[in-house]
């Protein structure tokens, strides 16, 4: 059973998580969320379920609702500097796991070089990932531009 | 008849409106209400629940209530959340919707006596 020291680093780690979160959307539900993020999170103990799990499937599910925020203030058009910051942040992970795929790629060539092995169906997903990481780095990218063209304008 | 003109609601925005219709409630409150409610169908994390009441807050179906502390959990305090004169017309309004939908379905015979989860 997980004991409430636990809960309570994950409580600071979601709450860390909260940040990326527009300022304003975090200020009015930021506190609520961890609260509830918490009150899961022994709840699951008190049950004897494992938290791990619970706590990976939280996160990735409040990363996409971030995400969902600000699209929505990009849509709306009413980016502030909280998005070019999220924008910044989606920028470099972007890249971030495109070079490690890259790296990755390269080294599996290397190790494979004169043996007789297929690696099409490691080195295929990579590329796809690859790509994809590029792609939303170049739109996060161009994104960002235009919210700091927009701010400078105003 | 009345003609319904609210849009149809989100099954998430729904939920918690149903939940909210009974009494006042906070975020870990409202999602146990949900999860009774719907039988364990229907969870959501605190992304999703915090971004629908954010949206309902904005749309005037419910409202924000005091910060209080919940006697059956810790001593923390919380923010409840209660339904809205117009949340509760919505809500009216949808379950009305779903009741016509039911009828129509029985009248077709596509389905037949009562109507539950998993049946």
């Amino acid at each position: 059973m997980a004991p409430e020291s636990s809960i309570q680093r994950c409580r600071a780690w979601y709450a860390r998580l909260l940040r990326l979160y527009p300022a304003k959307y975090r200020d009015r539900f930021g506190e609520g969320m961890e609260q509830t993020f918490a009150d899961l999170c022994r709840e699951r103990r008190a049950t004897g379920r494992r938290l791990a799990g619970f706590v990976v499937w939280t996160f990735a599910e409040t990363f996409v609702a971030i995400v969902t925020q600000h699209v929505t203030r990009i849509m709306r058009g009413t980016m502030t500097q909280d998005s070019t910051r999220f924008l910044k942040t989606v920028r470099t992970s972007a890249l971030a796991i495109s070079a490690l795929m890259v790296a990755g790629i390269l080294t599996l060539m290397i190790l494979a070089r004169g043996k007789d092995e297929d690696i099409t169906g490691i080195v295929a997903p990579a590329l796809l990932i690859t790509i994809l990481s590029g792609v939303v780095a170049v739109v996060a990218s161009v994104l960002r531009k235009r919210a700091q063209q927009r701010g400078a304008a105003h | 008849m009345a003609k319904n003109t609210h849009a149809p609601l989100t099954p998430a925005v729904l939920h918690i409106l149903l939940a909210l219709a009974t009494e006042e409630r906070h975020g870990y409150g409202i999602m146990k209400q949900v999860e009774s409610d719907s039988q364990g169908k229907v969870t959501m994390g605190p992304g999703t629940l915090y971004g629908s009441l954010g949206r309902m807050l904005e749309a005037g179906l419910i409202r924000e209530s005091d910060k209080r502390v919940d006697p059956e959990m810790d001593d923390e305090r919380r923010i409840y959340y209660g339904i809205s004169a117009l949340g509760r017309t919505t809500l009216t309004a949808e379950l009305e919707r779903y009741r016509e939908v039911l009828a129509v379905a029985r009248k077709s015979r596509v389905v037949r006596g009562r109507f539950a989860y998993g049946s």
